[in-house]
């Protein structure tokens, strides 16, 4: 357990001292801010036509109200997760390979099956504090433009449901480590969760995104509008089972491949 | 001696290229085991499948006794210390904090350690450095003080002292002899530096198309190195016209100037019967020594000797 934690902490130092932090929180910072403005349009479209935040030619549709903000984000997480959780956990493990750092991990005491671990800890770790910088932050703007018909049982059911499918989409980040680690790299990761993002709206799409773990989170938000409930149970199999496939694929691929 | 570093057929095959080809090492403890071979020989392969980062293709690789595979147990690696051509380090993290990092990875619980290894690798001034500011010789310096800040007993060590300044590599050579003699460490080094293996190695091995075509100990090389005697004179082309009248093979190498060699045991064990005949001939030499071959002459030949027998079983 001891090596577990030190290996928890020099992950989590090496992401800490590089850009991805301030990346990835730029990144997803404009996931509320972009909800906050669609809520202030949609609350007043006539003071919004006024300011010039949009034209006469504007097709807006929706309700500004509190819970098609909080599907609005979570909206936003599922699918933008997929690419800034998968980023993270391409930069956990791909630069490694890029910087060529492994070898320092692989011929030391330390089991390679713990040091995996811990690179995917940091990220779900990681991942989780930008999804709740992102709920906290998003509760902000929506009080900052007073959006209506806020109550505490719409707000913890709204982020009940954001929390979840942030969730969901981080555990589908560990193939992501896989094919950084096969791809001994950046950028097969990065291709990697682009060609996931895309097939997952494609999925969706054409029905078949029950099926398809990248489609979950998107479905589970309310996408499609239909309605999807959080803990379907086939859909969390095949979620969870794609997680674990990930994560086990991993650490038998830095315990059994030729690694350098 | 116990056997400390050690391979049996080990060959390691990349699609139709056998990159080691059924080698056998066996390095005793206190040993320093020069890796000599030109590039692409097989040399860091070797060093990358005794680290359990490659796996084998057949035969295998042992430290101490126990068999290295990618999934080796941990215990083992208590003991080695290495660095893999360039050793690279987190550019984003200081040359402290990657030490530390290191010192954590392997439960080292001496943080002073750090302090006493950055002072023998002179390390101390870039201590709050980020290691991607480092110059070329001072990222070696770090890769080095990563290898020896546990005190293994064990180094396999690829090209160690690419980059560093005169100075520092006398500095690494008198450290690897004084880990070798004093503490019995056992060391494989690979380089290209002939020059410097040859100052420090006890024992030598030649790799050449991932085999091992020569082992010798440092005792047994200094009788295989040629003698061979040089000659030099005023007119060039009228020595060699009189050395090989008199029945002297000239050894000529591709240069047009420079002195004459004559390889023949009688003529290096009595030079003085070559200054007669020349002065005899009308023509003095105007230099006249016997001189050893070194290590890198040693080991063209070798690797020469090497290509000569493969092309004839080639065929």
């Amino acid at each position: 357990m001891s090596r577990l934690i030190t290996c928890i902490y020099i992950e989590g130092k090496k992401l800490l001292r590089s850009r991805t932090p301030v990346v990835t929180t730029l990144a997803l910072t404009m996931i509320p801010f972009m909800g906050g403005f669609f809520m202030f349009v949609l609350k007043d479209p006539a003071l919004a036509l006024k300011l010039g935040f949009i034209s006469t030619k504007a097709q807006l549709l929706g309700s500004a109200d509190w819970p098609s903000y909080f599907n609005l984000l979570t909206q936003a997480i599922a699918i933008g997760g997929i690419l800034v959780f998968g980023f993270v956990t391409s930069w956990i493990f791909g630069r490694e390979y890029s910087d060529r750092t492994v070898v320092d991990l692989l011929a030391v005491p330390t089991p390679r099956s713990i040091i995996v671990l811990a690179k995917f800890i940091v990220a779900t770790l990681w991942c989780f504090a930008l999804s709740l910088y992102v709920l906290i932050l998003g509760y902000i703007v929506g009080k900052l433009v007073n959006i209506p018909a806020w109550s505490f049982p719409v707000t913890s059911q709204g982020a009940y449901k954001f929390l979840a499918c942030s969730l969901l989409t981080i555990s589908l980040s560990t193939p992501v480590g896989l094919v950084a680690s096969i791809g001994r790299g950046y950028l097969p990761p990065l291709a990697f969760t682009t060609l996931a993002l895309v097939l997952a709206q494609i999925m969706a799409a054409i029905g078949y995104g029950h099926y398809f773990p990248w489609s979950i989170p998107a479905l589970v938000s309310g996408i499609t509008g239909g309605s999807h409930p959080v803990f379907d149970q086939t859909s969390l199999t095949i979620v969870l089972l794609t997680s674990t496939l990930g994560l086990v694929g991993t650490i038998l691929w830095w315990q059994y491949a030729d690694q350098y | 001696m116990k056997e400390v570093i050690s391979t049996t057929a080990l060959t390691k095959i990349y699609g139709t290229l056998r990159a080691v080809d059924n080698l056998n090492l066996s390095i005793k403890e206190g040993e320093i085991f020069g890796f000599l071979g030109l590039n692409g020989a097989g040399k860091t392969t070797t060093i990358r499948m005794l680290l359990g980062l490659v796996k084998p293709s057949f035969g295998a690789s042992y430290l101490r006794g126990k068999k290295i595979s990618t999934n080796s147990s941990t215990d083992i690696w208590h003991q080695v210390g290495f660095v893999v051509e360039t050793p690279y380090s987190y550019p984003e993290l200081t040359v402290f904090e990657n030490l530390d990092l290191i010192r954590r990875l392997r439960g080292i619980k001496d943080k002073n350690r750090i302090n006493q290894i950055s002072k023998v690798l002179r390390l101390e001034q870039y201590a709050a450095k980020k290691a991607g500011q480092l110059s070329r010789g001072n990222i070696q310096r770090l890769g080095l003080a990563k290898a020896l800040l546990h005190q293994p007993n064990i180094l396999l060590l690829d090209e160690p002292t690419t980059g560093l300044d005169p100075a520092g590599i006398i500095e690494i050579r008198r450290l690897l002899i004084s880990l070798a003699d004093k503490h019995r460490v056992t060391i494989l080094i690979s380089s290209h530096k002939l020059a410097e293996i040859a100052k420090i190695a006890t024992n030598i091995g030649i790799i050449h198309h991932g085999r091992l075509i020569k082992t010798i100990g440092r005792t047994d090389l200094k009788k295989q190195l040629k003698k061979s005697l040089l000659v030099e004179g005023r007119d060039r082309k009228a020595l060699k016209s009189i050395l090989t009248r008199a029945g002297y093979e000239i050894y000529s190498p591709t240069t047009k100037s420079g002195p004459l060699q004559i390889r023949d045991k009688n003529a290096v064990a009595a030079p003085e019967k070559i200054a007669t005949l020349l002065v005899n001939a009308g023509h003095p030499p105007t230099l006249l020594k016997v001189q050893q071959e070194d290590l890198e002459t040693f080991f063209l030949r070798s690797i020469q000797k090497a290509e000569q027998e493969r092309e004839i079983a080639d065929v």
